[in-house]
């Protein structure tokens, strides 16, 4: 037992036990039983509503759980709000920014706020960037008012990262920056990220995990290369020998498209060494948690 | 912490400027006000009752009616009014407008997450805030306090202003406490409500009743405990008249009798005429008892403004502290 309250579990950064949050009649999260390992890079997927951000936001203290327990870096969050948040870099849903302050000001800010927060790292970040230090954030583009938002959570130099779907209103090139300056400090200083998704292929060169989740529930949860080779996508009935049917879903050109799972390991019993693509992947466990194979590709 | 007060202050730039406009404006214009009728030296000899100028100039002795219309021209003119006015909303206004947005515009804004993400102790976060704000609203309004003392005094130039309870609770220190009491009451509101424009219409509810049932309340409670037996004879406008006894005052003594039955032992309603018909006057008994009333004389200025400030900042600490602890609880969305 740390000082703060916190117990080290050694290798995981984030751990979700049995939590359960509701709101009113909707069961957002249910029972969820998750660990992120520290130092890797996640991919909170899902489609809108599936629970992602109320996973974040539990994590951040933001929202109390009605059952189970979380940790960040070993801190519950809600027996000890600044010790966990102190561990915790977050970027919110929508760049959020005052109107009127300047970039300088928004770092002045968040120095102000956390002892621990490095001016300098975040300007080096920001100035990087080519945004300049001077302007007033309200005028930045979507894609700079993000990184704003990525250079003060990375400022804190907090060992976990929580992004909760910073690429949502992003264009693809914006998006790839972000992905970039984000995947840059986590490789430098070592932390660990949790990037909720609701596109698969932003995330896909990113991760190095994969955690899929629908209706509240955490349907896959593995590392990503894992994800693909025990994962099996046809275009027929007939499954791969002991495979088990996840989900089907409507294909781009084909008819219904079935993904399997394998029984163990990668290519299943004796089949050759194949890979299914992520999208494929997180669309069969979708179609599977949606209980219908209604879902159309595009 | 200058570094959280300077941002805070820069998150809040409007209402930092428009209070600091606000404020000092107002200063200036009592200021000015008391400088045009002390620059009138109304002649201490012209003072009715030896401390207030006329009321009503026709009235005034001869040689004293030129200065007592000019300083009535300046004293009931309708700058002198509009001055007074804004004096008397100044604390409110300023109180509501930063108390309003310092938790709610952050929520309504979507920057609650980030900046609460950021200070871990979201106590301590709203308490820089509070710290910031309060720093700038207390010189502020008690600079506009003391314009508005200086008003009054050169209003009633034959009276210190600390030592007399005319118009008291618009002016002086009070305007820094009301001023305080709005501030952390619309700050509750902003913070239970997590809106902006809510929390200003039932901060101005609120204020607009507790200002106009203050002086009732005070009046009928705390007061009453402090107020003395008043002179029947003259009216001392420095005192504070705080009620008046079902008990009747008769040749300068408390007489406990019932006025109703004085008026039928002493004064009979039909005088019975004599044989020729003619009816007598009635006879002389002297001045009739008169309603006894309980004031606070004019010296007790500060025991009262200390009460009723402590009381005033009692409030606004509850307030306050009911902000600190919705903030902990409420989801920053």
């Amino acid at each position: 037992m740390r000082a703060d309250g916190g117990t080290s579990n050694g290798t995981a950064a984030l751990v979700a036990r049995g939590l359960s949050k509701r709101y009113h009649r909707t069961l957002a999260l249910d029972a969820v039983d998750l660990t992120v390992p520290a130092g890797s890079v996640t991919a909170l997927v899902g489609p809108n509503g599936a629970g992602k951000t109320t996973l974040i936001r539990v994590c951040m203290a933001f929202e109390r759980p009605n059952a189970g327990s979380v940790e960040v870096d070993g801190v519950d969050p809600w027996r000890h709000r600044s010790a966990a948040l102190r561990r915790v870099g977050y970027v919110p849903q929508s760049p959020a920014v005052y109107r009127g302050m300047t970039v300088a000001d928004h770092v002045a800010m968040a120095r102000s706020l956390h002892s621990g927060f490095d001016s300098d790292y975040a300007r080096r970040r920001i100035a990087q960037l080519g945004i300049p230090l001077d302007q007033r954030a309200d005028t930045l583009s979507g894609g700079q008012a993000a990184q704003l938002g990525l250079a003060i959570a990375l400022g804190t130099r907090a060992k976990v990262l929580l992004l909760d779907e910073p690429l949502a209103n992003l264009d693809p090139l914006a998006r790839r920056e972000f992905i970039q300056v984000l995947l840059d400090a986590v490789h430098a200083d070592g932390s660990t990220a949790l990037l909720s998704s609701h596109i698969v292929t932003d995330v896909e060169d990113a991760c190095d995990r994969l955690t899929i989740l629908g209706g509240g529930k955490v349907l896959l949860d593995c590392p990503l290369e894992e994800a693909r080779q025990t994962h099996r996508l046809t275009d027929s009935d007939s499954p791969p020998p002991g495979a088990t049917a996840i989900g089907s879903f409507l294909g781009r050109k084909s008819g219904r498209l079935t993904l399997w799972r394998l029984p163990e390991g990668p290519g299943g019993q004796g089949g050759p060494p194949e890979s299914t693509s992520l999208e494929d992947v997180v669309l069969g466990y979708l179609a599977a948690g949606r209980g219908t194979a209604g879902l159309q590709l595009n | 912490m200058l570094a959280r007060i300077r941002i805070t202050l820069r998150q809040h730039r409007f209402e930092t400027i428009a209070a600091t406009v606000l404020c000092l404006g107002v200063a200036a214009a009592g200021f000015i006000e008391a400088w045009r009728l002390n620059s009138l030296n109304f002649p201490q000899s012209c003072l009715q009752d030896g401390h207030v100028p006329w009321f009503d100039p026709t009235m005034a002795p001869t040689q004293c009616s030129v200065a007592a219309q000019r300083f009535h021209d300046i004293s009931d003119g309708g700058d002198m009014k509009f001055v007074f006015l804004f004096e008397q909303i100044l604390p409110f206004i300023v109180g509501i407008a930063f108390g309003a947005p310092i938790v709610a515009r952050e929520i309504e804004t979507g920057t609650a997450p980030l900046s609460w993400a950021l200070a871990g102790s979201r106590v301590r976060w709203l308490f820089g805030k509070i710290l910031a704000v309060v720093l700038l609203l207390v010189p502020l309004l008690l600079i506009a306090g003391l314009s508005a003392d200086a008003r009054q005094g050169a209003l009633v130039p034959g009276v210190d202003p600390h030592a007399t309870f005319d118009y008291y609770a618009d002016r002086g220190v009070f305007l820094v406490f009301w001023g305080l009491a709005a501030f952390f009451g619309t700050l509750a509101l902003g913070t239970i409500f997590g809106r902006t424009m809510p929390a200003v219409m039932v901060a101005l509810l609120v204020c607009v009743f507790a200002r106009g049932l203050w002086e009732p309340a005070w009046n009928h409670t705390v007061l009453r405990g402090f107020a003395v037996v008043g002179d029947a004879n003259s009216y001392n406008s420095a005192d504070l008249y705080v009620y008046e006894s079902n008990e009747l005052y008769l040749d300068g003594k408390v007489w406990t009798g019932d006025i109703n039955q004085w008026w039928e032992s002493n004064q009979p309603i039909t005088p019975t005429p004599d044989p020729s018909g003619v009816i007598p006057p009635p006879p002389d008994f002297g001045p009739p008892p008169q309603p006894l009333s309980y004031v606070i004389h004019g010296n007790q200025y500060w025991l009262v403004a200390t009460i009723e400030c402590a009381a005033l900042l009692a409030g606004s600490l509850f307030c306050g502290a009911v902000a600190l602890i919705w903030v902990g609880r409420r989801k920053p969305y």
